[in-house]
């Protein structure tokens, strides 16, 4: 009796299916929409065919709870097939597929129900919600409107920067040209000055040579400074094998050059010039004169150097002030002066306004007093150097303009130079513990809010928005290190608002961070409206 | 060494995090006085008889007097005939100095004696049916025998050693290692009043107290070890005392370390190894072709097991067949404990499954779980607020993956202050909380047992005023150092404790959950960060004045216990969930367990089997291992196979490292994405043979899953491989854990010694495999081979839902695979799948039998539960004809079915629409 009452059970819906389909004009069954509704009519013999064409079933078995088709084009109504799609008409709102999965399982998925057969249990809400989403609608409408007019005024500073970086480079490219050529004829009055004061000098040496005593003495230092750089080797070539390692180096505290209580393999490679361990002589020439300060300044032998040394000055106190990003300025302050003239354009920031020319004499000795033909030769050829000096300097003056003209052209702004404005801002967000910046196209960052370093956590990288949606999405990467992790980065997920503000900052992974960020930048009203009209003609 | 404290701070825990436990950091059997004095015995022996004349006989068990001839101390002896072909075996001083701590709370009941049967001539026999106990006076030994079998011997080796309690020498000086003078002399005093016994020196120098790194034990008691053999004449091989990171076969442990028992908190920990781990479970089973016995070693102390076993092998096995003999010894199991008592239950068998049964009627089993914690778990350290919460189980419906339960570790709590949450990252827990049940999803909150020491915090505020924490030797509560910083740990040995903590579980109390929020239990062991070896010291007191070292192994369990309690009380109605790290003999009945702190690497996932097998064997089926490893970042493939691994043990839990990168499943890309949910989907689709092995398990304690030997005994080839499981004796698995494979071997076992085996027949395909021995199965990316037996039935739900719980009405498959003779039978269980009702007999419990082209069903009891789940489709693979369609008739009335084909001749009978409380016949018609 109860199988009966069950097939007749299923039968009676069957039939609901069937026939009470959604009050709409076209009849189809349960959970298929009116585009597919032509899919779903009989053929002449009752029969009808899998969209897949996989099979040929009695058209009754359309939506019997028994999945028949591989496609699952048999069961729109019901969960019976893994594989397929319900779709809810919700009349008044958005009509949308679900997965099968969620049909027939006592949770109302669609707004208007139809996704539970027992619907009284669900609510049809779709009116609201579509009242709703239609006022959300208008709402973005219209901010994105009043944001595509500050958009514009953006894209038009933008466009104007781009002009003038533009017509500023042509206007550094000549004059880079000019200066090259000045360049060229103040080397050659320097050539010629120096080859006259080396002559001088030299038989003025000779003179001197035999009353010259103190030449031993001279020699002795670079000796001293082996000696204390092999036994500075063995202190910390722990496991005696010939070999100093990054990991030997991690133990010396003077090391941390940031002060953050932690030698990193960073920091210890950096003394070890970036190799990841050092026999003693290479130890001598390329870690020792880097080391040799911090330990002096450790055992507080490190005198601030006196005023001739005017640029070592400006070094030896940035790293009493802890500079948080190691400089290369740092590394060289002790090497040797003979590299001077030859490294100018290794530093990514060039060393503007050092360059005062100094002969290739020893500052640490005194000067020899010459005789005054000498003299004159030296001080002519002082100023043949000074001169192509000053000319070398405005040369690297322009193009250090030039590369920074060039980094910009080569960020990425946007097709209408609309972001172009943001570089060079920053944005603060302060949450319970962080204040979070972010300065769009150069770097973001973390500061505990009661006081404390703070911390890089990404500099900029690029734009990262899927497929057309690229300018949704910034991508900031290469920040600090995390504690026995990787580097931190952070993504910058971009929504349109008039002002510029940081909406929300998480750490969802650790040591990658997710802002919100809002912009008038990315108030693109005519894609909006193309966005939501293709939204609209799905319905 | 120029090195500040910070810098070697850092230094250390760089080397934690990164390399793998440092097994120096924990104790060898040569560092532990107790091990290695009671070691010493293998090469000297011992000597202790039984007293003439002091044999006692009553209904169920005797008692007689035994003496340690050396120093002449005395000892009683009580052997117990318990129903079920089991022995219990006690040895306690006759007079000790103080009583010798026995333990509660594992056994899950005063086990039930049984009628014996004594003759006394040169021996002692003791006989109960077809078991047999011969016990021998001098040198004292008992034999155990199973139908004539010799099956296991007490002392055939003398190494019986066991400590008796005693006063500290007067001039202890020479060997104290530095201790505390004061103790020693409180130590006199307290034992000034009690007679000096008969004793020897032990002259040890651990004896009296003992350093390891820079801890201190001050042993007030001094030596006090017990340790005996247990040889298995008609054994091959041993297996079982969990938890070890090691292959199911236990290894001999001649010259090397013993396996260790002692819960244990490591970091990181390494496979092939026999150091303790997070649990301990002392049972040990020995098992041969023809008989199976087991080994219940009942003690809450630090122990050791040496294993000698003559490592079988190809060599081995033709020298003794040239021979002619068996092996010259039979494998054996030295048991050392720090304390208490010898407390042994010696079990008969004769078959593996029967010795499994044994252990669970002394023991217990896990209940039936709610079907949800059969499903799939998602966790993460830490899913970091609500929003992230809400929006990775949004994400499993987006990607139409199914998930049952969203876990919370430590961050949750406001400061590591458990039953509290953090305000700011969880401000409306319970509404989050029901965004997931409304979705028939649940929620799992960590909650540990170390308590912060915080005067402003209600928990450690009520037991520091009741006096709840585990005591110092001179009564200070103890404190310790876990993730909240200074911590306390409340004494769960004292039962007004267990009631205080259970209280905190209802809802009155713990008001930011519902009555669907269930519980972890993390840290238990106990954990403690500087203690030694990472745990309490020994000579902590709990209540009853006990030792710490008497009952360190007991401690999750007891927290376990106020635990489970708490969430009966708290909805009497709903059957717990609880999951535990640390765990002892018995705990079973409260938790599942899972592997601890693994590793994102193809060792750990294979030792995930391994371990969970041992386990099953032991009392917990409920096992599983964190899905990916819970350090590291696994690659791509890793976390495939890891999730089709998983699938098919118990307990199916993803979990993650804090400092790892986030791992759901849509994180990763299109290909692994499809290879996980179809992972997730067959485990879901097999979820109702889940939930009734657990019925099962619960009704007869027959493991869950279980190694290749329960079910195929004879077959020496199948005794090791810890590679492929059964569940239940309805499938084999044999998961892929290589990386890079495009085949693999699976072993089909024999059912006899002439090679014949069952069928087996692929789950997907239905192909079928009908020889004995290794096969090599090809296998993709999206494929691992599970093998379903010929002759058996597994019930299946293949649609698919978000959460198991909606599937409560889903219509069932039936997958009927044929055996030789045509047949095949399976049973099924349906109830409400998650109250107490089905103890009421609110279930259906039903048997399948095939046989002559016919199904039939048969209730097993009445089917009062009301369910609307239906039979949607009947598969039959192995027929070997093609019908032409099926009749069913139920309730009288009869009525065709169509017949689809699928691969390798198996045939569907499509939507026979039977309820499932409905008596039903189903015949296929030939053409």
């Amino acid at each position: 009796m109860q199988q009966k009452n069950l097939q007749l059970m299923l039968f009676a819906l069957l039939i609901y299916a069937l026939i009470s389909v959604q009050s709409v004009d076209v009849p189809r069954p349960r959970g298929v929409s009116l585009v597919k509704a032509a899919l779903y009519q009989p053929q002449p013999d009752g029969k009808w065919n899998c969209i897949d064409g996989s099979k040929t079933i009695p058209f009754t078995q359309i939506n019997d709870d028994y999945c028949d088709c591989a496609d699952g084009s048999d069961e729109p109504g019901t969960a019976a097939c893994p594989n397929a799609q319900f779709h809810c008409l919700n009349k008044g709102h958005q009509p949308v597929d679900i997965p099968s999965s969620q049909v027939q399982d006592g949770i109302c998925d669609c707004c208007d129900g139809s996704d539970e057969l027992e619907q009284s249990r669900c609510e049809n809400t779709c009116i609201a919600l579509g009242a709703a989403a239609a006022i959300q609608r208008r709402n973005e409408a219209e901010l994105h409107m009043k944001g595509a007019e500050k958009r514009q005024e953006m894209i038009n500073r933008g466009k104007q920067m781009k002009a003038d970086r533009s017509a500023r480079r042509s206007e550094l490219n000549a004059r880079i040209k000019e200066q090259e050529s000045l360049k060229a004829e103040k080397e050659q009055l320097k050539q010629n000055a120096e080859a006259l004061e080396t002559e001088a000098v030299e038989a003025f040496k000779e003179q001197q040579r035999e009353l010259d005593a103190n030449t031993a003495q001279a020699e002795q230092e670079p000796q001293q400074m082996r000696q204390e750089a092999s036994l500075t080797f063995v202190r910390y070539d722990t496991n005696k094998d010939g070999f100093v390692e990054v990991t030997e180096l991690m133990v010396d505290m003077n090391l941390d050059r940031d002060r953050n209580g932690v030698v990193t393999v960073e920091e210890a490679k950096y003394f070890l010039d970036e190799r990841d361990r050092m026999d003693l002589d290479a130890f001598i020439t390329l870690a020792w004169p880097r080391i040799k300060p911090l330990k002096m300044l450790a055992d507080g032998l490190f005198q601030p150097p006196v005023e001739e040394q005017a640029p070592q000055q400006e070094t030896a106190k940035d790293a009493e002030q802890q500079d948080p990003e190691p400089s290369e300025e740092q590394a060289d302050m002790d090497v040797p002066d003979d590299e001077d003239g030859e490294d100018e354009y290794e530093d990514e920031e060039p060393d503007v306004g050092v360059g005062e020319a100094t002969p290739d004499i020893e500052t640490t000795t005194a000067a020899p007093i010459y005789d005054p033909e000498t003299q004159r030769l030296i001080e002519q050829a002082n100023e043949a150097r000074n001169a192509y000096e000053e000319v070398a300097r405005q040369i690297r003056e322009i193009e250090h303009e030039i590369k920074e003209i060039d980094d910009q052209e080569s960020k990425d702004y946007g097709p209408n130079e609309e972001w172009s404005v943001l570089d060079g801002e920053c944005y603060s967000f302060e949450d319970r513990e962080y204040v979070y910046t972010l300065c769009p196209f150069d770097r973001v960052s973390q500061k505990p809010r009661n006081g404390g370093v703070e911390t890089t956590l990404g500099r900029w990288d690029q734009w990262a928005g899927e497929g057309s949606n690229k300018y949704s999405r910034q991508k900031y990467a290469q920040g600090a290190a995390c504690w026995n992790g990787p580097q931190r980065s952070a993504i910058i997920n971009i929504k349109c608002a008039l002002e510029p503000r940081i909406t929300a900052v998480s750490e969802p992974n650790r040591c990658e961070y997710y802002y919100e960020f809002e912009t008038p930048a990315a108030c693109d009203s005519d894609a909006y409206t193309a966005s939501a009209q293709s939204q609209h003609d799905e319905l | 060494m120029r090195c500040s404290l910070f810098v070697c701070l850092i230094v250390g825990a760089v080397f934690n995090y990164g390399a793998g436990v440092d097994p120096s950091n924990f104790k060898t059997c040569e560092q532990s006085s107790f091990c290695r004095r009671s070691r010493k015995v293998q090469s000297s022996g011992s000597k202790y008889a039984l007293i003439r004349g002091t044999l006692n006989t009553y209904t169920d068990s005797v008692t007689a007097d035994l003496i340690n001839k050396e120093n002449h101390h005395q000892f009683t002896l009580k052997l117990e005939a318990l129903v079920g072909s089991t022995f219990r075996l006690q040895i306690d001083e006759k007079q000790p100095l103080r009583p010798r701590y026995r333990v509660e709370h594992a056994l899950k009941g005063k086990p039930e004696t049984t009628r014996i049967r004594v003759e006394e001539s040169d021996e002692l026999t003791i006989t109960v049916g077809k078991s047999k106990a011969v016990i021998h006076g001098d040198p004292f030994r008992i034999d155990f025998y199973e139908d004539d079998v010799h099956v296991v011997s007490v002392n055939a080796k003398n190494w019986l050693y066991f400590e008796h309690l005693r006063q500290k020498a007067q001039a202890p000086a020479e060997q104290a290692e530095g201790g505390d003078q004061a103790h020693q002399q409180q130590d006199q005093q307290d034992n000034s009043d009690m007679v000096q016994p008969a004793s020897e020196p032990i002259d040890d120098p651990g004896a009296w107290e003992e350093n390891f790194k820079s801890h201190h034990d001050s042993k007030p008691y001094g030596p006090e070890a017990v340790a005996l053999d247990f040889s298995f004449p008609a054994a091959e091989m041993l297996f079982g005392i969990p938890e070890h990171a090691d292959a199911f076969q236990l290894k001999s442990t001649s010259g090397t370390e013993p396996y260790r028992l002692y819960n244990l908190d490591v970091f990181e920990y390494i496979v092939d190894s026999k150091m303790a781990l997070y649990g301990s479970v002392p049972v040990l089973y020995a098992h041969g072709p023809q008989r199976t016995a087991g080994v219940y070693w009942q003690n809450s102390a630090e122990s050791w097991v040496d294993i000698y076993t003559t490592e079988s092998n190809v060599v081995s096995s033709l020298v003794n067949f040239v021979s002619g003999s068996r092996k010259s010894t039979p494998p054996l199991a030295h048991f050392i404990s720090e304390s208490g008592i010898v407390d042994a239950f010696i079990m008969l068998g004769p078959k593996p499954m029967d010795v499994f049964k044994q252990y669970a009627a002394l023991t217990g089993t896990h209940e039936l779980p709610q079907l949800f914690a059969l499903a799939y778990h998602q966790s993460r350290w830490n899913y970091n607020d609500e929003r992230d919460v809400t929006s990775v189980s949004a994400k499993f419906d987006e990607y139409n993956m199914p998930m049952d339960t969203m876990w919370l570790d430590i961050e949750y709590t406001d400061g590591k202050r458990y039953f509290t949450w953090d305000k700011f990252k969880f401000p409306e827990p319970l509404t989050m909380i029901k965004n997931l049940t409304e979705l028939g999803r649940h929620l799992v909150v960590i909650i540990d047992p170390h308590i912060k020491r915080d005067n402003a915090y209600f928990f450690h505020q009520d037991c520091t005023e009741n006096g709840y924490y585990v005591k110092t030797r001179e009564g200070n509560d103890y404190e310790g150092w876990c993730w909240p910083g200074s911590a306390s740990y409340p004494d769960f040995f004292n039962p007004v404790v267990r009631d205080y903590y259970a209280s905190q579980y209802s809802l009155s109390k713990f008001k930011t959950v519902s009555k669907d929020v269930m519980i972890w239990n993390d840290m238990n062991e106990p954990s403690v960060f500087n203690g030694p070896e990472v745990t309490a010291p020994k000579d902590l007191v709990h209540y009853g004045n006990w030792e710490h070292r008497d009952v360190h192994n007991l401690y999750g369990h007891m927290h376990l216990m106020g635990t489970f309690a708490g969430l009966k009380q708290r909805d009497p109605q709903q059957r717990p969930f609880i999951l535990t790290r640390a765990h002892f003999a018995g705990s079973q009945r409260y938790a599942a367990i899972w592997t601890g702190d693994n590793f994102a690497d193809w060792a750990h996932l294979q030792h995930s089997i391994k371990m969970c097998l041992t386990e099953a064997v032991a009392g917990f089926s409920f096992c599983g291992a964190d899905i990916g490893g819970f350090f590291g970042n696994p690659d791509n493939e890793l976390l495939e196979r890891w999730y089709q691994t998983a699938a098919f043990l118990p307990f199916f839990r993803a979990h993650a490292h804090i400092d790892t990168k986030r791992r759901e499943p849509w994180l990763f890309p299109e290909r692994t994405r499809h290879v996980i949910k179809n992972a997730l989907l067959k485990r879901y689709s097999y979820l109702p043979l889940w939930y009734t092995s657990f019925y099962e398990l619960e009704q007869t304690g027959a493991p869950v899953i279980r190694p290749l030997l329960a079910h195929y005994p004879v077959d020496k080839e199948a005794f090791a491989i810890d590679n492929q499981l059964l569940v239940q004796q309805r499938l084999l698995v044999r998961p892929v854990m290589q990386q890079g494979v495009s085949k693999v071997d699976v072993y089909f076992p024999a059912i006899d010694d002439k090679k014949n085996g069952d069928y087996w027949y692929d789950a997907d395909t239905y192909q079928r495999q009908e020889r004995v021995g290794y096969e090599s199965i090809p296998v993709t990316d999206d494929k691992i081979p599970v093998f379903q037996r010929g002759g058996s039935i597994v019930p299946k739900k293949e649609r698919q839902r978000r959460s198991s719980t909606l599937m409560l009405n889903d219509p069932y498959t039936l997958v009927i695979c044929l055996d030789r003779q045509g047949k095949a039978a399976g049973t099924l269980f349906i109830d409400d799948e998650k109250s107490y009702a089905y103890r009421t007999g609110e279930s259906i419990y039903v048997s399948y039998e095939f046989a002559n082209n016919q199904l039939t069903n048969r209730f097993i009891g009445k089917p009062h539960f009301k369910s609307d789940a239906w039979i949607e489709r009947i598969v039959i693979a192995g027929l070997g004809y093609a019908p032409i369609d099926a009749t069913i008739t139920a309730n009288g009335i009869t009525q065709k079915l169509e017949i689809e084909q699928r691969s390798n001749g198996a045939i569907v009978v499509r939507k026979p629409a039977v309820k499932m409380n409905v008596d039903f016949a189903l015949k296929l018609n030939a053409a």
